[in-house]
């Protein structure tokens, strides 16, 4: 069991649709050039596409688990890719799927998501606000004149993720579809960051009164959280 | 990729916002220069004089984050790159130029983690741009404060005044010792007579770099509330502009 087996399961069932609606394709990260490295401020006036404009709906989400549910290297689109859709703004789901063996739930969580902050692409802007899953990006026209696709983006977060000492896969999920399609995944979003919040306030706080936690009910529904707990509750008493 | 950080200081009412809102303009027609302009008065002249409409601004981002913190939900990582996105979402963006307003600050308490952090957010947001312009509060207070330890040049602006001039050569001092760039520069503004120039010039320690002929055609853009974008190249315009060549800003 881990942190985020239904939410996993979620992403999966919501792929396995897509893809029998023929709306799914797919790419390999070890088969994709690399995109230069480098952090660009990509002004409304030089960008071709918004992705997540904060006027329509973002959704961003980093999930692990020491299961075999992620398929290395799969880059998987649902949606038109930003050189195809002639629309400025589109919305955007981005969903990371890491494998590994992650011991220390928390410092997995930091190292992950400082990875995924860190990834940065010439000609691509991201801005991230945690607190709301939501994520806001900017292509500029000369990078997508270059041929810039979500794929160079897909390989990037899979080629960084994987520098992480205890992730040993990564799979991506893009969604531009429509603003329904990223709406179906926002349960799993808004869950995720529940588990999240829950097992940073354990490690962070170092309290364990459940009766008056607010995540008790995250907890009684996620195994691995009480074990967390257990742990730390252990450590704290020793 | 920063060249400049240019804060345009001085008292109240000499026409720092005019001269800023002139840079502005300046740097709306270098295409390839990517400008940020920022009012730091909380009067907020400057986006008038820009006819611009902030869709939020700095002070707007300080709430959020404050409302953040008090959540408790966050690490410091978290919150820079919330206060990353949120920055992005207060810049009001005009072709090559964005407009970052201050807002009004009211009191909040004290969050010294949140204050820090845009202090270090706005000097990471100018070093993004090529130049970055700011509309100083009237007075000393500000130089010390938030962004002005980045400035690499202080504009003093003044009328013909002596008290004009003495605010600009107390904020020159204040300067010297809370802001990292040396370069320090008078710009004399709304001068009748040419001769008055010359008396400020053997009267003052400051180095005047140009001045600014009162020019009703600035006034009537004031007036009639027109943007100064659409200001043609008056007279008044033109001497912002040597100045401005003068300290490498254009």
């Amino acid at each position: 069991m881990g942190l985020f087996d239904e939410q996993l399961t979620e992403v999966k069932r919501f792929l396995s649709e897509a893809r029998r609606a023929g709306g799914v394709r797919e790419f390999r990260a070890f088969s994709t050039p690399a995109w230069p490295a480098e952090s660009s401020l990509v002004l409304e006036e030089d960008t071709a596409i918004e992705l997540g404009n904060p006027q329509t709906v973002s959704l961003s989400l980093l999930l692990w688990t020491g299961g075999h549910a992620v398929e290395d290297g799969l880059i998987s689109l649902v949606g038109p890719d930003v050189g195809e859709s002639g629309e400025l703004s589109l919305p955007f789901a981005q969903v990371l799927m890491v494998r590994g063996s992650f011991e220390d739930e928390y410092e997995s969580y930091q190292a992950l998501r400082d990875a995924v902050y860190d990834t940065r692409l010439s000609g691509f802007m991201v801005r991230t606000r945690p607190s709301k899953h939501s994520l806001w990006c900017r292509v500029a026209r000369e990078a997508l004149e270059q041929g810039f696709s979500l794929r160079y983006l897909g390989a990037a977060f899979v080629k960084r993720l994987k520098e992480v000492p205890s992730a040993s896969g990564v799979e991506v999920l893009f969604v531009t579809s429509s603003l329904d399609d990223v709406e179906r995944l926002s349960g799993a979003a808004a869950e995720a960051r529940r588990i999240i919040e829950a097992m940073m306030k354990m490690y962070e706080e170092k309290s364990f009164d459940c009766e008056t936690c607010e995540y008790r009910d995250v907890c009684d529904g996620v195994m691995e959280l009480k074990k967390i707990r257990e742990k730390l509750a252990g450590e704290k008493a020793v | 990729m920063r060249d400049m950080i240019l804060a345009v200081c001085g008292k109240g009412g000499v026409g720092k916002t005019t001269v800023t809102a002139v840079a502005a303009r300046e740097l709306c027609r270098l295409k390839s220069t990517k400008a940020l302009v920022v009012d730091a008065d909380p009067g907020g002249g400057l986006e008038m004089a820009l006819s611009i409409k902030p869709n939020k601004t700095l002070n707007d981002v300080r709430k959020e984050l404050i409302e953040e913190v008090k959540e408790g939900k966050r690490d410091e990582r978290d919150l820079a790159v919330s206060l990353d996105y949120l920055l992005a979402e207060a810049l009001t963006e005009v072709g090559n130029l964005a407009f970052l307003s201050i807002g009004r600050p009211e009191d909040e308490g004290c969050y010294c983690k949140v204050n820090v952090l845009l202090k270090d957010a706005i000097a990471g947001l100018a070093g993004r741009f090529d130049v970055t312009v700011i509309d100083a509060e009237a007075g000393i207070e500000q130089v010390n404060r938030r962004v002005m330890g980045e400035v690499d040049y202080v504009l003093l602006v003044s009328d013909t005044s002596t008290k004009g001039i003495r605010v600009g050569e107390t904020i020159k001092q204040v300067a010297d010792r809370m802001v990292k760039g040396e370069g320090a520069g008078l710009l004399i503004n709304r001068v009748l007579d040419e001769r008055a120039v010359d008396l400020i010039k053997a009267s003052t320690f400051l180095e005047v770099i140009g001045w600014i002929p009162e020019d009703d055609t600035i006034r009537r853009f004031d007036e009639e509330d027109k943007s100064f974008f659409d200001l043609p190249d008056c007279p008044a315009v033109v001497s912002i502009r040597n100045a401005f060549e003068k300290v490498g800003l254009v």
